[in-house]
């Protein structure tokens, strides 16, 4: 029975000329976007991995200087794209993709794509993430607001209740019926996807990315199931198609349009960002205060049991150096890791809101498994600077032991070879997956709670004039 | 007649609960979204005041450093001499240049949250300087703001569609319809009445609403230039306003259901408001990508590198070229500002191409753009708005040409200092370049928003026109 009334309504519905237009749009935008990702992906992906191979070559080559100045020289990191940023691009926009890595401080990322970009980008990007999460639920609500209350106008629910069909079979069969409307587009995308992803890079990152995209899709299928179940709820209990529709239409632009804005917003309020001004402010007092040479050289003789700084068995402007970058990691840790915290926490706020605007959970979801959040950003972050930390530590080191005595010491290209090439590997999906709890539950929160629903207005509900 | 049929909408629409819903609506989101914009002024001008005080505070005490070096009470020490010219220009009294936050920013936030508002100045290179700014999370950024033109571009038009697009059809549906026209009026006047009778009180609620928030929110209502951006943002969206009521028009002209029109329109927004901008800003960077960043910072750095291993000769040949900077009685020797400085002279001049490749590539591609966006009214709205709350990119290009200007002017009196190694007075820090923003001409402002405005003009004259026209062959009765 079930089965009957779901290809009914998914003949019905494929054979609806708005639902045809619709979903060819939609369709075309969604293996467009997929197509444009695949090749900025592509190219990005090219571009900084030639980046990265030259700045390491250029530090291995740098010829015979002082090891400090070659920290000074230093070596760039450049992010590198997910490769999953071709379904969704998620803050990478937003974030700067190069960071200088060099003696005595932590730069910060440079350039922003988004502010390389024209007018447009800010009316939002047309990713296959924003099509499934804008569209889509669009195009649902399209099949399903008059499922019920449409039939109901046209007399037709009367008279298929009146054979005895089970309601709860009737809600189950047409939302199976708009699942598989559905699935008529989402299947070849996901193909297309997932041979773009293929030929963007290799099988390898295909299968490993394997365990991200699956959960992708589930976190997707529970979305859009919330969506199909809310849109047959309001169907059922609405008087008229019209009503439904407005209402289901007046739900969309909050979902998808002032939620993300209002929680932005809130997150902002509750969780407050510094100012660049005022955050420099207190970068630059926190590097003066707390550290004293003098201190640190009576601590250096006395732990030498010498007199004169020329009496150590080392070379003390290593020890200086060195202690004066331990004490502006201590500085950046403390700053940067409030301050990304306070980002944090801001997202969290966001995800939650994932409880009145299912588009907040998915987002973040979307993004995390993409790979292009904040959280992932700011592991890369930590990383680059984890690195820059080592080598600034290795150079030292070689000061503090240079033989004494011999004229300036030089470091050739021995030692900048002791320096390992700088490799990041993003964070495994558990990492992710653990950053998305909120998310993920209110996911299920949501399908569970638009199932429940859409059975209990079919069921109780539902009136057949 | 018109104001018959006017009067009458009038009586229904009060006894409706529609009306109250509207104003209560409109009230919330445009004191909602003006609150947001005031708060990120506010947020704007305590920053730039910090940074004033900063400034002037740091003046203050270079100024005594340097009167009580004069008068022999402190000595200088160490390689950073307070008096050279390196480290005057370059820290001690280096300013910050501000782009204040527009009379009427209030209205949208822009693109004023991604752009820089204000620099700091150095004596190294324009990159180091234009790279910095506003701290903010990502995901902010990406969601955008819910600021007063959100409200205007993409909320307005569904309240306007909703408001009409059943107009007819629900006439239609009740019957009333072959009655109403059974009186003398035609179905043109009908509509007409209809649409001024709900636009003028839309529009009355917005202008209003907006009004009063401005004037809570201290908007400076003395200012000539206030009343021409305010008269502007009002033709506008009466334009805007009457593009989407065209559209309603069109689509009840039609004879199809009420339901049937709100998906129609509701389709025509997305594609208008949604779609199509972003369709646009694809087909964009597809036609003209932006060169790499990542390659830039490559070259600029390769670059860097030659200069830096042939420094000295770059500074003997600066010296040949400018024997008069050479100090009195000394033979050209490098100390490490002046190397520095000439090995960064040199890496600008073999970078700027790369820079400028760059740059234009972005102004092309920003230029479809700009004739793109007259397919969309949405797009040219916003970009109306933008322009006249000051937060557009045009203003900030025009901050930017500023910052460049001043900052030749900044090197122009320092850097010559520099190579010739002369130590500064305490006098010379009143005798300092001093920046000051400019604000754009009005002119300015009138000439990219007219263009906007005659497009928004030809687009709801083509869609009232269009639908003027159906209404001649609509049907009657459902």
């Amino acid at each position: 029975m079930i089965f009957h009334i779901a290809k009914k309504e998914m003949r019905e519905i494929r054979q609806d000329g708005r639902f045809q237009i619709a979903s060819a749009i939609v369709l075309t935008l969604l293996c467009v976007s997929l197509g444009i990702g695949w090749q900025q992906y592509s190219t990005v992906r090219r571009q900084h991995e030639q980046a990265q191979a030259q700045t390491r070559e250029q530090w291995l080559t740098q010829g015979k200087k002082n090891p400090h100045s070659a920290a000074h020289y230093g070596v760039y990191a450049f992010k590198p794209k997910s490769p999953l940023s071709l379904v969704d691009r998620g803050a990478d926009q937003y974030t700067g993709v190069a960071v200088w890595l060099e003696a005595h401080k932590q730069n910060e990322f440079k350039y922003k794509p988004a502010r390389d970009a024209n007018t447009l980008a800010r009316f939002g990007d047309l990713t296959a993430s924003s099509v499934m999460q804008l569209l889509i639920p669009l195009l649902i609500i399209l099949m399903s607001f008059s499922a019920f209350a449409g039939k109901r106008e046209q007399g037709t629910l009367r008279l298929l209740l009146s054979m005895g069909v089970p309601r709860d079979q009737l809600a189950l069969g047409k939302a199976l019926g708009v699942a598989g409307g559905l699935g008529v587009l989402l299947v070849p995308a996901a193909l297309v996807g997932s041979a773009a992803l293929v030929l963007a890079s290799d099988t390898g990152v295909f299968v490993a990315n394997l365990p991200r995209l699956g959960w992708m899709t589930v976190s997707y299928l529970l979305y859009f199931a919330a969506f199909i179940g809310i849109s047959l709820t309001v169907s059922a209990l609405a008087k008229s198609a019209r009503l439904a529709l407005v209402c289901l239409l007046g739900f969309w632009i909050f979902n998808g349009l002032a939620a993300p804005r209002l929680f932005s917003d809130l997150s902002r309020t509750v969780y407050r960002t510094p100012s660049s001004f005022a955050f420099a402010q207190r970068m630059e007092a926190g590097l003066k205060q707390g550290f004293s040479e003098e201190a640190f050289q009576k601590q250096v003789l006395a732990k030498y049991q010498v007199q004169r700084v020329e009496d150590l068995p080392v070379n003390y402007a290593g020890l200086s150096l060195k202690a004066g970058e331990d004490h502006g990691n201590e500085v950046y840790d403390r700053l940067y890791g409030e301050l990304w915290d306070t980002f944090e926490a801001q997202n969290r706020l966001q995800q939650q809101g994932g409880l009145v605007a299912p588009l907040l959970a998915i987002r973040s979801v979307s993004m995390g498994l993409s790979g292009t959040d904040f959280a992932q950003f700011r592991d890369f972050s930590v990383a680059a600077e984890k690195y820059r930390r080592m080598f600034i530590d290795v150079m030292n080191d070689d000061i503090t032991h240079a033989p004494k005595s011999e004229g300036p010491h030089l470091g050739d290209d021995n030692l900048w070879a002791k320096v390992p090439a700088f490799d990041y590997a993003a964070p495994p999906v558990t990492t992710v997956l653990a950053q998305q709890t909120w998310s993920l539950g209110l996911l299920c929160f949501w399908a569970l709670l638009a199932a429940g629903s859409a059975g209990w207005a079919a069921t109780r509900r539902l009136e057949a004039e | 007649m018109i104001a018959t049929i006017a009067k009458q909408e009038w009586r229904l629409l009060k006894a409706d609960r529609t009306l109250a819903a509207v104003v209560v609506l409109m009230g919330l989101l445009v004191g909602y979204s003006l609150y947001n914009g005031s708060s990120w002024v506010a947020f704007q001008r305590q920053t730039l005041e910090a940074a004033q005080t900063e400034q002037a505070e740091r003046l203050d005490k270079l100024k005594s450093t340097l009167t009580a070096i004069e008068s022999g009470r402190l000595q200088p020490k160490g390689t950073q001499d307070p008096r050279s010219a390196s480290v005057i220009g370059a820290t001690s009294a280096a300013p910050y240049l501000a782009m204040p936050p527009a009379p009427l920013a209030t209205l949208a936030i822009g693109q004023s949250d991604l752009y820089p508002y204000y620099f700091k100045l150095n004596l190294r290179s324009k990159q180091a300087i234009l790279a910095n700014d506003e701290i903010e999370n990502p995901s902010n950024l990406l969601a955008g703001r819910f600021d007063l033109a959100f409200v205007l571009v993409y909320l307005f038009p569904l309240v306007v569609l909703a408001l009409g697009y059943n107009m007819i059809s629900a006439e239609r549906e009740q019957g009333t319809l072959s009655l109403a026209l059974s009186q003398p009026v035609t179905m043109s006047q009908l509509v007409t009445g209809k649409i001024l009778l709900r636009g003028g009180l839309l529009l009355g609620l917005v202008v209003g609403f907006t009004l009063a928030g401005a004037l809570v929110t201290g908007v400076d209502l003395s200012l000539g230039t206030v009343w021409l951006r305010l008269g502007l943002w009002m033709a506008l969206m009466t334009l805007y306003a009457g593009f989407w009521f065209g559209l309603a028009v069109w689509v009840n002209g039609y004879g199809t259901s009420s339901a049937t029109n709100a998906l129609t329109l509701a389709g025509a927004w997305l594609g208008l408001v949604l779609v199509l901008p972003s369709v646009a800003n694809l087909i964009a960077t597809s036609l003209y990508p932006v060169p790499s960043r990542v390659e830039m910072v490559q070259a600029m750095r390769v670059a860097g590198k030659e200069a830096q291993t042939k420094g000295s000769l770059l500074l003997s040949k600066y010296m040949e070229d400018h024997p008069e900077l050479v100090p009195a009685g000394e033979k050209p020797q490098a100390d490490f500002a002046s190397l520095s400085y000439a090995v960064q002279m040199a890496v600008d001049k073999q970078v700027q191409p790369v820079l400028d490749r760059f740059d234009a590539q972005v102004d092309r591609q920003q230029e479809f753009v700009d004739g793109f966006r007259y397919l969309s009214p949405a797009i040219l709205a916003q970009s109306a708005i933008n322009d006249l709350a000051g937060t557009s990119l045009g203003r900030y290009k025009h901050f930017s040409r500023q910052v460049d200007g001043f900052f030749e002017q900044w090197k122009g009196y320092f850097l010559p200092k520099v190579f010739a190694k002369t130590k500064l007075g305490s006098g010379e820090v009143a005798r300092l370049p001093v920046y000051r923003f400019v604000e754009e001409d009005d002119a300015a402002i009138v000439g990219r928003v007219g263009v906007v405005l005659v497009g928004i003009l030809v687009l709801t004259g083509v869609v009232l026109g269009l639908g003027y026209a159906r209404l001649r062959t609509a049907t009657l009765v459902a």
